[in-house]
């Protein structure tokens, strides 16, 4: 075993940091305060650290603003203690609110903005928050700084007339590092986690999968922030003295560098790097004039070095899911599936849809009823608009015209995650899986609309939480023995085969215990057994009472499933009925033929 | 009435310099995905080594040459050593931490070579005391001067993007390297070709501001950096036209609310524009719509 | 491969071996027979021109102390010298660690206001006496303002803003009638606008009838010159560094501002000089006169001739070889006197107790130090009187441009 992954091993084990931990808060009162206070700055530091790898390193948000959530919690916890009296902990908990708050609102456009343009929102936040410090000088002080914050390090922070020594208060901020560590690792392990990391990574697949990528980027950005005004609160008294110049853009981009250096995604790398530049700048001081290179070398080349930052150097990764805390009754495969009922209504209704591009009609007046328990194969040329039909049903396409209606319910129009909640769940003509997840956590990604408890429930492990997580890893492993995947249950979905990848995306499907089923292509790619399993799957799912709409060019696989075919020539219906007749059809062998010569000239 | 035109000429050549940078942040941009934060202090390098040669008796013109050859090798440097080897790793984001210690490398190479003192720039366009009347109004020849080169040289790089072979291979990278490498465009190429003109328009950018404000030193360049970028953003990632009116209008708002209301409030014109534009057309004024592939 | 594990297998063993170290040093507890001062400062960075100024001038005097045979036959020795880099929370760290040591005897303090702000109430409860040779704010020595309770054990060498501004105020007033500032937006730039106007009103005059600020590092002042102009301002006040005052001056060029520039200490520095060309000819600045005087008090003297046998003609001397620039008086000699009267204080304390040593300081009666005659006392812990101050202007000879005190045109 790589000795590098061994130290990871190690540093990441509860006992070590427990008792790591225990030794640093004795030995608080005994070494000297300078040396004490350097662990507050580093613990502000890795509580900072985390707050931005809960954004960029697991929700993909990249913020180039976080000082400006320092800076709001720093003045606002200062002005709560100072002016108003509030004991310090509470203080620190409004400050966290507030904090919260603020980042909910600045995310609020996060549904319309991409990736790089929410960067730019967050650098002018950053920016904008170090103006308004600078000029509100009747609140903060302005540019000659905001002095008399009680504080350890001088020996004027009480509370309920107890003086909080700077040993005290690094225990309470030790303490409430390890709670906050605690509570965090327990969220990236629940189906927030797994979410936030979702979207971070295809945000078309995370909301056919039911998870709203404005909804979940608000709540990354409000725990972020909300984390960021913890560390702003103990920061603020620690050092008793706040000036503006602590919030600049480049204590942004430090915060950042922190961050990314110590390994973007994983909880213990940012402790890493948080330790690194706490302590860098105090020992680069050795440099003297060299001091600036050396350090831009330093950045340079870490990542020629490490290219997954400390934490890919030391192996330790973070896994999405309570696996290894929990241990789960597998049910039979029979209870994973509601059973639907079968009445005679339609379940996705169809009507008159047309679908534009830019001069291009997808999509012309198609019409298409779908009923409970059966399966419905669409079938036609590349670019005939079979596709395109799935698109515009799972909400990712807004028609031009013409409604969808799923059972009686118009749903055309509304955003894809929505229509996933209701049941209706798609796989995609490439699978769309989270590459460095586990089969197992990408399967259980597909529970996600399912999920009843909430952040907080998961943060603590409360035994619902446990209970609910629990009974969804049983479906899991259900899912996973039918359709043969049980012996890749723990690799990343990236590194395995291609009929696998597909496999565990169906199964992902499966899992969401849908009542309409979407499948675009999925038996593309497969083995033989592969194919069978993926029948039998599909075969369960009918059998449940789901309705299946199955996209394939595999006439055989089809005929041995469809209850029904529609075949599609340039976004038209050119055919409807069983298979047999379609054979027989001239318009769509000669469409199917036609296609051919085409290529062939 | 001369006021509002010496706002109004002063800030179009500020204006015209965002632009420049901006462009030149968005060619990098375009074709790797990467924003350069070491981009201020390549403004600085140019323009400190202008100084510094020219201080020492160099011919002016050969100063200035040299200085862009290094701001243009630099930049093609930083792509081979901070940037490319990070791409392969997708999502580690290590190109902000290896930009920014670029950034701060060459501010300590500057520091130590030059003094972290303010070095004085030599009058290469027309002194700071020679200024003519425009419609009344007294205008610096050295604004004039400023602005006209900036635009010319944003002008020739939209001709140049739109109508070279170099200009089609950055477009075609841009939409989509794996494509472009199937379609036979040289992309590691156009790519380096892109940061060495990221290089160059940084490198006039600092000459040209340089002269304005008269002195040079280390840390300068992150206050034009911050304003390049949300010219950039403003007018929209991927449009050099976009870039020069974005980086315009920047200028003369920062001055028009500078000079009638006041000159604390300006800085904070810039963000709460960018705010606003990326809330009402996050694409930016002349960017286009970011499709969504399925 | 393998190597390349090895290499990285090494830096994160040093990276954490650096961290461990750093975080179990406890100094040695020994008692030593130096006596020990501690030192924060920008020594290194973008804003050293001070921080190292001062290091140089700290280190002179401590080599003339212990050549003289120390202070009471003790060596003094800088035993902890640390760079903040002007970054407010390093320099917290660096303070807590120099508290953090028993030995030292004495403390001299960071290179501006940010810094010092950051640290000053910490220095003061711990209560060893701590030396301030640059930060200007009046806050660091009197918490309520100049002329009420100092706090007790610090001292302040630097050119205080409100006692700049009194001298410059009066200037102001006896020459002009309406008077514009321009000010950097830093605690010093804000502070300094407020005891500007402050001084001109007891001087008997108006307060400035227009005032703007700009950031540190503007690249073109346009608006606040053209709005300086339209107040129609018989003269510009500004206060700021020399690279911005620069600025200013060229801005004022190009719209054709003709009216006196009058400037705070930093257009008298070299940045100023180098960046305003022939500009600089006309404009005036306030500076400790010291160096300016001709002949040199003999305490002035004998500094400038010890600094050039230690360190020669450096950046901080100037271009000049015969004269000194006035900047030294507040880059490099005031950290010579804060160091000086440090130890004069512990000389006559004949002690290292805290309070004996402050009360040695105060005691100190019409010494001569580099930059002026001394005298403290229980409630008057700052060095530089605004008789001290003078207002220079260059002046063009040939061409050079010399500065001469304003009362000698």
């Amino acid at each position: 075993m790589n000795p590098l992954h061994l130290i990871g091993r190690v540093i990441s084990n509860p006992w070590f940091v427990g008792v790591l931990c225990t030794v640093a808060a004795v030995a608080a009162g005994f070494v000297n305060q300078g040396t004490v206070q350097m662990w507050c700055f580093l613990i502000v530091n890795i509580m900072l650290a985390q707050s931005i790898n809960l954004l960029t390193g697991i929700a993909g948000q990249i913020s180039l603003g976080h000082a400006g959530f320092l800076a709001i919690g720093s003045y606002v916890a200062a002005v709560l203690l100072k002016d108003y009296g509030v004991p310090f902990p509470v203080a620190i908990l409004i400050t966290m609110v507030v904090s919260a708050m603020v980042g909910y609102v600045l995310a609020i456009p996060s549904g319309r903005v991409r990736e790089f343009y929410l960067a730019m929102m967050s650098l002018a936040f950053g920016l904008i928050v170090y103006e308004l410090v600078r000029e509100w000088r009747d609140l903060t002080g302005g540019v000659m700084g905001m002095r008399g914050i009680p504080s350890p390090n001088l020996n004027t922070l009480e509370i309920f007339g107890w003086q909080v020594s700077m040993e005290w208060y690094f225990r309470i901020m030790l303490i409430s590092l390890l709670v906050l560590m605690m509570m965090l690792r327990n969220f990236v392990k629940s189906h927030f986690g797994r979410a936030f990391y979702a979207i971070h990574v295809s945000e078309v697949a995370a909301g056919s999968l039911g998870i709203s990528q404005g909804g979940t980027k608000r709540f990354a950005y409000a725990l972020s922030g909300g984390i960021a005004g913890i560390a702003a609160g103990f920061y603020a008294y620690m050092v008793g003295y706040l000036t503006p110049e602590s919030f600049t853009l480049m204590r942004s981009v430090e915060i950042l560098v922190m961050s990314i250096v110590g390994g973007l995604g994983s909880l213990m790398g940012q402790v890493l790097g948080a330790a690194l530049f706490t302590y860098l700048p105090q020992q680069l001081q050795a440099f003297n004039d060299y001091q600036f290179i050396v350090y831009g070398l330093i950045l340079v080349f870490s990542f020629i070095l490490l290219p997954r930052g400390i934490a890919g150097l030391l192996g330790t990764h973070t896994r999405y899911s309570k696996h290894d805390q929990l241990t789960a009754n597998i049910p039979d495969v029979n209870a994973v599936l509601s059973r639907r009922d079968t009445g005679s209504g339609a379940l996705v209704d169809v009507q008159g849809v047309v679908m534009e591009f830019t001069g291009l009609r997808a999509l012309d007046d198609v019409s298409l009823k779908v009923l409970p328990g059966t399966i419905t194969g669409l079938v036609g040329p590349n670019g005939s608009g079979k596709s395109t039909l799935i698109n515009v049903i799972s909400g990712i396409y807004k028609p031009t015209a013409g409604t969808v209606r799923f059972k009686g319910q118009a749903i055309n129009g509304w955003p894809a995650h929505k229509v996933a909640c209701l049941g209706i769940t798609r796989t995609f003509q490439d699978p769309r899986n989270v590459p460095s997840f586990t089969v197992r956590e990408n399967i259980l990604m597909g529970a996600h609309r399912l999920y009843k408890h909430g952040a907080f429930a998961a943060s603590i492990n409360s035994p619902a939480a446990s209970r609910e997580e629990g009974q969804f890893l049983g479906r899991v492993d259900a899912l996973m023995k039918e359709a043969d995947l049980i012996r890749h249950a723990d690799e990343a979905v990236g590194n395995l085969p291609y009929g696998i990848q597909r496999l565990a995306e169906v199964a992902r499907a499966l899992a969401s215990d849908p009542e309409l089923l979407l499948l675009d292509e999925p038996a593309a790619g497969l083995s033989e057994s592969e194919s069978e399993r993926l029948g039998a799957l599909i075969r369960l799912a009918r059998d449940h009472g789901v309705g299946v709409i199955l996209i394939d060019h595999h006439m055989d696989f089809l005929e041995e499933l469809v209850d029904e075919v529609v075949a599609f020539d340039a976004g038209r219906e050119i055919y409807r009925g069983d298979m047999e007749g379609m054979r027989a059809d001239r318009a769509v062998v000669e469409a199917y033929l036609g296609k051919e010569e085409e290529s062939h000239a | 009435m001369d006021f509002f035109l010496q706002m109004i000429f002063s800030g179009l050549s500020v204006g015209a310099v965002y632009a420049l940078i901006a462009l030149g942040l968005n060619l990098t941009f375009w074709t790797t995905r990467v924003l350069n934060f070491g981009q201020g202090s390549v403004l600085m390098i140019a323009a400190m080594l202008t100084a510094v040669m020219i201080g020492s008796g160099l011919n002016m013109l050969l100063a200035i040459l040299i200085s862009l050859a290094v701001a243009g090798a630099v930049l093609i440097i930083s792509e081979i050593v901070a940037i490319r080897p990070l791409l392969k790793v997708s999502g580690s984001m290590g190109w902000v931490v290896s930009t920014l210690g670029l950034g701060i490398f060459l501010q300590g190479v500057a520091s130590l070579a030059f003094g972290t003192q303010a070095v004085a720039f030599p009058d290469v366009l027309f002194s700071s005391s020679a200024s003519v009347q425009l419609f009344g109004a007294w205008v610096s020849m050295q604004y004039i001067a400023v602005f006209m080169i900036s635009v010319l040289i944003v002008g020739l790089m939209e001709l140049f993007l739109r109508y070279s072979t170099w200009g089609y291979g950055v477009r075609a990278v841009a939409h989509d390297p794996d494509l472009a490498s199937l379609m036979g465009i040289p992309v590691r190429k156009v790519v380096l070709y892109s940061f060495m003109f990221s290089g160059l328009l940084a490198g006039v950018a600092g000459i040209l501001v340089s002269q304005i404000s008269g002195t040079v030193d280390p840390g300068f360049g992150l206050h034009l950096l911050i304003l390049a970028f949300i010219a950039a953003v403003v007018g929209g990632m991927g449009s050099a036209t976009g870039a020069l009116i974005a980086g315009l209008a920047l200028g003369v708002l920062e001055k028009l609310i500078a000079g009638y209301y006041s000159p604390a409030a300006a800085h904070m014109v810039a963000f709460v524009l960018l705010v606003a534009v990326l809330a009402i057309r996050p694409q930016g004024l002349l960017g286009k719509k970011e499709m969504v592939k399925v | 491969m393998k190597r390349q594990n090895k290499t990285v297998t090494f830096l994160v063993m040093a990276a954490l071996g650096l961290s461990a170290v750093a975080m179990i040093a406890v100094p040695a507890m020994a008692e030593s027979d130096t006596i020990k001062i501690g030192m924060t400062s920008a020594l290194t960075g973008p804003y050293n021109e001070f921080g190292e100024g001062n290091r140089r001038a700290v280190e002179l005097a401590i080599k003339e102390w212990n050549e003289r045979g120390g202070i009471n036959g003790k060596e003094i020795e800088l035993a902890m010298l640390l760079d903040d880099q002007l970054n407010p929370d390093r320099a917290v760290q660096n303070m807590r660690r120099i508290l953090d040591n028993p030995e030292i005897v004495g403390i001299i303090g960071p290179a501006g206001s940010g810094p010092t702000l950051a640290v000053i109430d910490m220095a003061e409860a711990d209560g060893r006496p701590y030396m301030n040779p640059i930060a200007q704010t009046p806050m660091v020595t009197y918490p309520d303002g100049t002329g009420t309770t100092p706090r007790r054990n610090i001292f302040s060498f630097a050119l205080q803003n409100d006692v700049e501004a009194t001298a410059m105020g009066q200037h102001l007033v006896e020459n002009f009638q309406r008077v514009g500032v321009v000010h950097e937006s830093t605690a010093y730039g804000v502070t300094g606008l407020d005891y500007l106007t402050e001084a001109m009103k007891e001087a008997g005059g108006d307060g400035p009838v227009a005032s703007d600020s700009y950031n540190q590092g503007a690249q073109d002042m346009t608006a606040q010159v053209a709005r300086m102009n339209r107040a129609d301002v018989d003269a510009v006040a500004a206060v700021g560094l020399g690279r911005d005052l620069a600025v200013l001056r060229r801005t004022m060029a190009r719209l054709n501002v003709n009216v006196p520039l009058i400037a705070s200490n930093g257009a008298l520095g070299q940045p100023f000089q180098d960046g305003a060309g022939e500009l600089v000819e006309g404009v005036q600045g306030t500076m400790i006169g010291a160096f300016g005087q001709r002949p040199m008090r003999e305490a002035t003297q004998d500094f400038v001739d010890a600094y050039k046998a230690e360190y020669g003609v450096d950046r901080w001397w100037g271009n000049d070889e015969q004269n000194p620039q006035l900047f030294m008086a507040i880059s490099v000699s005031n950290g010579y006197d804060a160091a000086n009267i440090l130890f004069e204080g512990i000389r006559r304390a004949e002690s290292t107790d805290p309070d004996a040593i402050i009360e040695g300081i105060e005691s100190i009666r019409d010494y001569e130090g580099v930059n002026a005659v001394y005298n403290f006392s229980s409630d008057r812990h700052h060095a530089i009187e605004a008789n001290g101050v003078e207002v220079f202007q260059y002046v063009k000879r040939g061409d050079d441009y010399p500065l001469v005190p304003v009362g000698e045109l």
